[in-house]
């Protein structure tokens, strides 16, 4: 057994994030971790990558128990991961992004760079790749490449154990097949590999056994040829959803926002949806979907190519944040620490931001206290839980977080809003409270997109779920229409191979 | 990752909250520091706590003080925001002024309404760089520096220009030993930035760039703009300066802005601004002008070389931002 | 590890040295470099077309002489742009190195003593700089500020405000001397910038420095020793100016003024910023550098041949500057999709 994680067990300000879990792999296996977005298998794989420790519980490396610190710990046992995000060095060559840290020296002392080169050349060949690769800038290389490289980087550094985390979410077909022969090259070579993704298809393709995770709990362990993919889609999914929410459909009001053939050349193709007055529209979708650059294309932060963006009745053109808002369009941003909050700023702070027309005198002036009460006001009606309106927002917890950024996007009473991940992050109660206000908010006449990755909140929230899968809609559900498992389904695309648009967006 | 709030609870020393005080509000402090000086200086040099020498002593303050506003707008757009020339500005704009009052014989009220809109263009220049091509802003406004300076000396030959409407001159009289600059110029401006950075829309659109850039083009800011109008205010203010120093000198000097730069940025630092932008504020770094420019005022009076009031600005600026540096990073949040 | 880090193998030959045979003909072509040599050659020709005078061997040893001080320090500049920072204090530096070396040629000292207290002096200055930077974390461009006008008053209070005048002409060779129809003080800058380019091609750490330049934080998880290249490098360059202060003892001659430095570090900076190297780290060569000083020698040389006024040197350079970060911003954003 190469590597061995016992009981363990991990809470997250007030979320129980992972409870009891065991997960082993074996030298020279491909493992493949399956599970929903918060299943909790990107937090496990933290732990093996030393960014993360677990409360509880024991892991084991080649039998012995291990304390995995920091990255450097990881690297010394043997493992590595490949991030979607590739940390690299663009200026300097391939060979040196392999070897920066632990050159090859000469006698004297030197770089012995002719070596360096031959062995990266052979690593890339031994993988089938072009050696040719080697002698290129990292920065011209494109991000498939870049992750190859990294491989061979892992390779270079006698790993024993790669992890890939969501890799062919960026890759195109023919990308994911090269990366697949080298896991095979690496797995005649004995080196384990772990797999993290939802794309059921490729996971039948490489996986030697598969582990699927649900709610923090590991739900099965089996070998590949004992499962199915359909019986895969229902252990992700669970039971069937009891969604208790009765809402009436609204898709006979007014078709508040209208988009006809949106397209971004790389992310998304052919997006036509409508969405009622009053209406909460769902989009579905794993990692790479491409959701988030809709609604980043809605919003105007990355216009889309084509298409058309129409509310209420009339064509709009949305080259930048500035128009959107102007049309009455809100965005709750997927990363609200990177995207949306100035975190060291009071709460007041936040929520004015972006609402200054609204709050100024002459379109000019604007007065603190005026601030001030607009976001006193705002916190009691989303009961945000903080000492005052010049609370750091910084300080608050994640559900006060969001609900700060949500209340900023209320302040002008926006005739569409469009939520990324509205819950995510978030401890159980404040997700509650945070879809009740999108109930309300709903209610009080706004056309609601809601995308989310999280099947059961897109379920219980949506009236209408559109599922999203590599750039293009796939299907759409009415309220309590299909069972979770086919909704997971159609989004994972068990049914075949994704054909490859998608991207995620992520800023 | 976890949430900010799980933190490691700190033992807390006695004297941490007062310390914590200092230096985060950096008011306070500078308070101190100025009640301190005072002090030193009137019990251990002659005639320096005496109005009129101190009221005097305000004429230096307006020209660096008004500069060290201008970094003040420009540092706190952050990403490495600063604007390095300009010393170089005053001194171009100081040659232009002289030009257009001397060789192109225009009147005064003319003339400083062209002058001002030249410091627009010359700030100009830096924003375009800086907000439109997205260089960056060290190396931008080192260039510029090297440029307007040598413009400068190059259109007068190195010579200064006298011969100026001595009506320019009255601006640098004293009224009840007061000098005029002082009211007519520096508090209007102090209170002019005080209420864009406080009161305006576009004074949150520099504070939230400085802050978080993404979260401020997600809250639909105009991100160009705001930076690009920051480096405008900025020749703006130079401009303001080289009017102020041509009445001061009675004549349009070429060189009039040198080794401002330094004074300015080092009255920013110290003034709390931090480098990396979003932190900075009007009052304190309107006491901390007033602190340096005591501290050199009390160094002439004491006869001390003035080479040492360099020394002391240099030493000042690298133990200001060591100072700032070390309090943002233990006490901010993310 | 398994494998052994060392290995026997040829050493380099100069061919690696040129950079032509790791990244091929058509990269090397691309190269700042190369456009900065042509443009030496095509300004070489019209110029020494147009104005005799210009060609002589005795101009181009002025030329290369006005700028053997600025490409000496270059070296360490490069350097230190490379990893992303800057060191506007070298004028400064230049100034006290300057002083306490004409000082000690004054006490009797000969050129062994005024190299090893030039070279001292200097690389305890850029120690102080390093230290500053790398643990106060505070920009360089601050640090390097404030120095500057420290060491400002540092020389002047070294002189007392005096000129020196009356110096030995123990340092004559440095300054005006002649190696093979080359100034000596130009064969020093080749000299640095050979063991530069050496040690930034070819050991790990000068490596490293690309890596600092190029992305702190990745650096500093594959191990690199962050703390210890940046003082390094302004250490490094403080020593350089230390080297380049007798050149310029050795070329005053009779008289040091205390205003010695003023706008060097525009020169140095212009230079290395020209030569290619890129102002947000991670790029650049010492090569790219004594070329790019060259250029900037040649264009004040020119302004004096044609008769312009010098000072439209500085507007020049300062413009050139920007021309070239902007074309070299805008190659990386091309790049990048």
């Amino acid at each position: 057994m190469l590597l061995s994680l016992r009981g363990i067990d991990k809470h997250f300000f007030g979320v129980h994030a992972l409870r009891g879990v065991d997960f082993d792999v074996r030298e020279g296996e491909v493992h493949a971790l399956v599970g929903e977005n918060g299943a909790g298998k990107s937090t496990l794989i933290k732990f093996v990558a030393g960014a993360e420790q677990p409360d509880v519980g024991e892991i084991t490396v080649g039998g012995e128990p291990v304390t995995i610190h920091t990255t450097q710990d990881a690297f010394r046992l043997g493992i590595a991961t490949v991030y979607q995000e590739p940390q690299i060095f663009p200026d300097l060559s391939v060979v040196e992004n392999v070897f920066l840290g632990r050159e090859l020296r000469d006698r004297f002392g030197n770089v012995e760079r002719g070596e360096q080169r031959r062995r990266v050349r052979e690593l890339l060949a031994s993988l089938h790749l072009d050696p040719r690769l080697a002698d290129r800038r990292m920065g011209a290389l494109s991000l498939a490449e870049q992750q190859l490289v990294l491989i061979c980087k892992a390779l270079a550094q006698e790993a024993r154990l790669i992890i890939y985390d969501e890799p062919s979410a960026i890759l195109t077909q023919r990308e994911t097949d090269t990366l697949f022969g080298v896991i095979r090259r690496l797995q005649e070579r004995g080196v384990a590999t772990i797999y993290i993704s939802h794309r059921l298809d490729e996971i039948f393709e490489i996986a030697d056994r598969v582990t699927i995770m649900k709610d923090g709990q590991v739900v099965a362990t089996k070998p590949r040829s004992e499962l199915t993919v359909a019986q895969v889609v229902e252990l992700m999914a669970g039971r069937k959803l009891h969604t208790g929410i009765e809402r009436e459909a609204h898709e006979d009001e007014e078709v508040v926002l209208s988009v006809g053939g949106l397209s971004r050349q790389g992310d998304f193709d052919d997006v036509s949806f409508d969405v009622h007055r009053g209406e909460i529209v769902g989009f579905f979708g794993l990692i790479g979907s491409g959701a988030t650059d809709i609604a980043l294309a809605l919003f105007g932060i990355e216009p889309a190519d084509a298409g058309t963006i129409e509310l209420d009745g009339r064509r709009v053109s949305i080259g930048k944040p500035g128009d959107a808002v102007e049309h009455g369009l809100a965005l709750l941003p997927k990363d609200r620490k990177t995207q949306g909050l100035f975190l060291p700023l009071s709460i007041a702070d936040n929520v004015a931001a972006g609402n200054y027309p609204l709050l100024s005198r002459l379109r000019t002036f604007i007065l603190r206290t005026q601030e001030r009460s607009v976001a006193r006001r705002l916190m009691q009606s989303l009961a945000v839980k903080a000492p005052s309106a010049t609370t750091k927002v910084g300080n608050l917890s994640g559900g006060n977080q969001q609900k700060v950024l949500l209340a900023r996007q209320l302040v002008g009473r926006p005739k569409v809003v469009i939520l990324d991940e509205p819950t995510r992050g978030v401890d159980v109660q404040a997700k509650e409270e945070i879809h009740r206000l999108i109930f309300e908010l709903a209610d009080g006449g706004a056309a609601v997109v809601v995308i989310s990755s999280e099947l059961p909140e897109a379920m219980r929230l949506a009236d209408r779920l559109i599922v999203v899968r590599s750039g293009r809609i796939h299907s759409e559900y009415r309220r309590g229409e299909a069972e979770s498992a086919a909704v997971l389904a159609a989004a994972i695309g068990g049914d075949g191979a994704a054909s490859g648009v998608g991207g995620d967006g992520d800023a | 990752m976890t949430d900010v709030v799980a933190r490691r609870p700190r033992v807390e020393l006695p004297w941490a909250p007062a310390l914590r005080l200092l230096l985060v509000e950096r008011t306070a402090l500078l308070v101190i520091l100025l009640g301190g000086l005072v002090a030193f200086y009137a019990s251990t040099v002659a005639d320096f706590f005496t109005f009129n020498n101190l009221a005097g002593s305000t004429a230096f303050a307006v020209e660096v003080g008004i500069l060290a506003l201008a970094e003040l707008v420009v540092i706190v757009t952050g990403r490495g925001a600063i604007d390095l020339s300009v010393g170089s500005a005053v001194s171009l704009a100081s040659v232009f002024f002289g030009e257009l009052l001397t060789k192109y014989d225009l009147s005064l009220g003319p003339a400083v309404v062209l002058t001002l809109l030249f410091g627009l263009f010359l700030g100009s220049v830096n924003g375009f760089f800086v907000a439109v091509a997205r260089l960056p802003a060290l190396i931008v406004t080192l260039a510029t520096l090297f440029a307007f300076r040598s413009l400068a000396l190059v259109i007068t030959k190195a010579v200064p220009i006298s011969d100026l409407p001595p009506r320019l001159y009255d601006l640098a009289l004293y009224w009840h030993g007061i000098p005029r600059q002082t009211l007519l110029v520096y508090l209007p401006v102090i209170a002019l930035v005080y209420v864009l950075l406080r009161f305006t829309v576009y004074g949150r659109h520099l504070y939230g760039l400085g802050t978080n850039a993404l979260a401020a083009r997600f809250a639909a800011a105009p991100v160009v703009f705001a930076r690009f109008g920051a480096f405008a205010i900025s020749g703006l203010l130079c401009a303001v300066v080289a009017i102020v120093t041509s009445a001061r000198f009675a004549s349009a000097r070429p060189d009039a802005g040198t080794g401002l730069e330094l004074q300015a940025i080092t009255i920013a630092v110290l003034g709390g601004v931090a480098i990396t932008g979003g932190v900075g504020a009007v009052p304190p770094v309107v006491i901390a002008t007033i602190l340096i420019t005591l501290v050199n005022n009390g160094m002439n009076l004491a006869g001390i070389d003035p080479i040492w009031q360099q020394a002391a600005i240099g030493g000042i600026l690298i133990g200001s931002a060591l100072l700032n540096s070390f309090a943002l990073r233990r006490y901010r949040l993310s | 590890m398994a494998t052994p880090n060392r290995t026997h193998a040829l050493p380099a030959t100069v061919g690696d040295l040129l950079r032509l045979r790791t990244i091929g003909w058509r990269e090397a072509l691309e190269a700042r470099e190369a456009s900065i040599l042509a443009v030496l050659v095509v300004m070489g020709i019209a110029l020494g077309i147009a104005y005799p005078q210009f060609g002589t061997l005795d101009n181009v040893d002025n030329i290369l002489l006005a700028v053997a001080q600025v490409a000496i320090v270059g070296v360490g500049m490069t350097m230190v742009i490379i990893t992303g920072g800057i060191d506007v204090s070298v004028g400064s530096a230049l100034s006290v190195c300057a002083v306490v070396v004409a000082m000690r040629i004054q006490d009797g000292a000969g050129i062994p003593e005024a190299l090893v207290v030039g070279i001292a002096v200097g690389a305890g200055i850029g120690l102080v700089n390093g230290l500053l930077i790398g643990l106060g974390r505070v920009h360089s461009i601050i640090i390097t500020f404030g120095m500057l006008n420290l060491l400002r008053v540092v020389s002047f209070k070294l002189t007392g405000g005096k000129w020196l005048t009356g110096l030995p002409d123990t340092l004559n060779y440095f300054g005006s001397g002649t190696l093979l129809k080359l100034p000596f003080a130009w064969w020093i800058a080749m000299a640095m910038a050979a063991v530069a380019t050496y040690y930034l091609r070819r050991r790990p750490t000068g490596r490293h420095l690309y890596a600092l330049g190029g992305n702190a934080e990745t650096a500093r998880l594959a191990g690199v020793a962050v703390l210890k290249r940046t003082i390094f490098v302004y250490t490094i360059t403080g020593a350089l100016v230390g080297v380049a202060s007798l050149v310029f003892v050795g070329q005053a001659g009779q008289v040091v003024q205390t205003n010695v430095g003023y706008g060097f570090e525009l020169d140095v900076i212009a230079a290395v910023v020209i030569g290619g190297t890129s102002i947000l780290g991670g790029k650049g060569t010492v090569i790219g550098t004594l070329l790019g000083a060259l250029l900037v020698g040649t264009i004040r040389n020119a302004f004096v041949i044609v008769d312009i006024n010098p000072l439209w040197a500085d507007f020049i350079l300062g413009a050139l500057i920007l021309l070239t970060t902007a074309l070299d911003l805008l190659r990386r954003r091309g790049r990048e999709t």
